[in-house]
C-alpha cells in the first residue's frame, strides 16, 4: 500500500537533526531502552518481520510522523499483542491482567550476549525457482505495486529503469511474509541514476541502490 | 495467532490511539507490566539487554571491524566477500547483520545508508541507530538529494566524487568502510579503531582525522 511510512523522495521536511538527534544508546531515556530490551525479548508472539513492519504502517498516519521510534514501537507492539490474543484491549485500558500467567525466566546478561549471537538470522529460501536474471541486465521497476496490503517497492522508485548489479539468491518475500504465509523469490540489488529517479534536478555523477525481488521487475 | 489482516491492524491502531496515555514513559510501562504478568518477558531480562546494548553492543565493534579491514588485506577481501561470516571471526555477528554487506568508500565513491521505508540498521555491528537516522528528514531526503544531506553533516565531496546511496529495501544491511586517513602509518588496531566515527560507517561523516588533523 501506499502508505505514510513510505518517505523516500517525499519534499517539505526540513533540515536532518545532526546534532539534536545523534545521542548513543546510553543517553536515551529509560523508557526508551526499557522498550528496545522487550522488542529485543520477542514480546510479540506470532509474528514475521514484514507483519511487524506493516504494523507500523497501518499507524494512525499523524501518529507515525509525529511520534519518536520507540515509541511507534510502543503502539505496534500493543497491536501486535491485541491482534495476536496474548492480551486484550480491556486489558490494555486497565493496565493489568485480571489474572497473572505464570512468570517468565529471567535471563542474565551472558544469556542476552549469546542470544543476540545467534539473531544472525538468514532470509534465505531453499527450494526456490531459479532467477530470470543476470547481473548486467537492464530491468524496469513496475509502474504499480503489487496487489498486497504490504510491499518493500517504494513510490519514488517505480516505474524506472536500472541494472542489476547483484544477485542475493531467493530471499523471504515480504508480500506473503507479511501475510503469515512462507515463500523465497529472487533477490537483486539493482542500480538507477540518480537522473532516472529524479530528473535533471539529480547530480549526473550519482546513483541509488535498491534490494528489489523479482516479481517488481520487468525485463527494460 | 496473528490475523495478518491490515485492515484489523488499522482498526487496533485507532482504538489505541485513544486509549492509550500520552506519555510515552507510561505507555512502555504499561507494556512492560502486561508482557511480563502474560508471562512473556521478565523484567530482569529486559534489564539484561539494556545492559547488553549499553556496554557490549554498539559502534566500537564496527570500528574494530573497519581498523582490521584497512590493516590485514585478507580480512578486508573476506569482509568485502561475505562480512556477516568474516564478522564471526570478532563474535560480532547478531542481529540484522545475517546478510551484511561491506561496501567501501574510494577516492571516486562515496558510500551512504538509509532505510526509506523503516529504519533498518545493522544493530549488532552498529549498536543503536541515532535518532537523525530514523528521522523522516533522513528517510525522505537521501535518496534524493544526497549532497544536500551530507553538506548538513559537514561532509565536503571533491568534484571527482560520485555519491551512491542504499537503500535497504529487504534483510541486506550495509556497513561502509570508511577511506583510511593520512598520518596513520604505523597504528595499530585499537589507535585506528578509535577515529572510526559511527557515522563514518553509515557514510554521513567521510574524513576520518589522522595524527595532526
Amino acid at each position: 500500500m501506499d502508505g505514510i511510512h513510505d518517505l523516500g523522495g517525499m519534499q517539505g521536511f526540513g533540515p536532518i537533526p545532526v546534532k539534536s538527534g545523534d545521542k548513543g544508546f546510553t543517553e536515551l531515556q529509560d523508557w526508551e531502552k526499557r522498550m528496545w530490551g522487550l522488542a529485543r525479548s520477542g514480546i510479540a508472539q506470532g509474528v514475521t518481520i514484514d507483519w511487524f513492519r506493516h504494523g507500523l504502517e497501518r499507524m494512525v498516519p499523524s501518529d507515525y510522523l509525529s511520534f519518536g521510534y520507540f515509541n511507534k514501537w510502543c503502539a505496534n507492539y500493543f497491536m501486535l499483542m491485541v491482534d495476536h490474543g496474548s492480551i486484550s484491549m480491556d486489558d490494555v485500558k486497565r493496565g493489568h491482567l485480571l489474572e497473572p500467567w505464570p512468570a517468565a525466566e529471567a535471563k542474565t546478561g551472558a544469556d542476552i550476549v549469546a542470544l543476540n549471537a545467534k539473531g544472525d538470522i538468514s532470509f534465505l529460501v531453499e527450494g526456490a525457482a531459479a532467477p530470470a536474471y543476470s547481473v548486467g541486465d537492464r530491468v524496469r521497476t513496475l509502474r504499480t505495486p503489487p496487489k498486497a496490503a504490504h510491499t518493500r517497492l517504494p513510490r519514488y522508485a517505480r516505474d524506472v529503469e536500472g541494472q542489476i548489479i547483484a544477485y542475493h539468491g531467493a530471499h523471504a518475500q515480504p508480500e506473503l511474509g507479511a501475510q503469515g504465509l512462507k515463500g523465497g523469490e529472487a533477490l537483486y540489488t539493482v542500480v538507477f541514476s540518480a537522473r532516472a529517479l529524479w530528473g535533471e534536478e539529480a547530480d549526473p555523477r550519482d546513483d541509488v541502490t535498491l534490494d528489489l525481488w523479482e516479481s517488481y521487475l520487468v525485463p527494460a | 495467532m496473528a490475523t495478518f489482516d491490515s485492515e484489523n491492524a488499522a482498526r487496533l491502531h485507532r482504538e489505541l490511539h485513544s486509549h492509550l496515555p500520552s506519555d510515552p514513559a507510561l505507555r512502555v510501562k504499561t507494556l512492560e507490566s502486561l508482557a511480563v504478568e502474560r508471562g512473556l518477558v521478565a523484567s530482569e531480562t529486559v534489564d539484561a539487554w539494556v545492559e547488553a546494548y549499553s556496554e557490549h553492543i554498539g559502534p566500537k565493534r564496527g570500528a574494530q571491524v573497519v581498523a582490521r579491514a584497512w590493516l590485514d588485506p585478507a580480512f578486508r577481501k573476506r569482509l568485502l566477500e561475505n562480512a556477516n561470516e568474516a564478522l564471526k571471526e570478532f563474535d560480532y555477528q547478531g542481529s540484522a547483520t545475517g546478510h551484511l554487506q561491506a561496501v567501501e568508500n574510494t577516492d571516486v565513491q562515496h558510500n551512504m545508508v538509509v532505510c526509506t521505508l523503516c529504519s533498518c540498521y545493522p544493530f549488532s555491528i552498529l549498536g543503536m541507530s541515532p535518532s537523525w537516522y530514523k528521522s523522516a528528514e533522513y528517510r525522505a531526503r537521501a535518496v534524493r538529494e544526497p549532497r544536500q544531506v551530507l553538506a548538513e553533516f559537514g561532509v565536503e565531496l571533491p568534484d571527482q566524487v560520485a555519491v551512491r546511496v542504499w537503500d535497504s529495501t529487504a534483510e541486506l544491511r550495509y556497513l561502509v568502510i570508511p577511506q583510511r586517513p593520512a598520518g596513520t602509518e604505523g597504528w595499530d588496531r585499537d589507535q585506528l579503531a578509535a577515529i572510526v566515527t559511527r557515522n563514518s560507517m553509515i557514510g554521513t561523516d567521510r574524513d576520518l582525522k589522522g595524527e595532526g588533523a
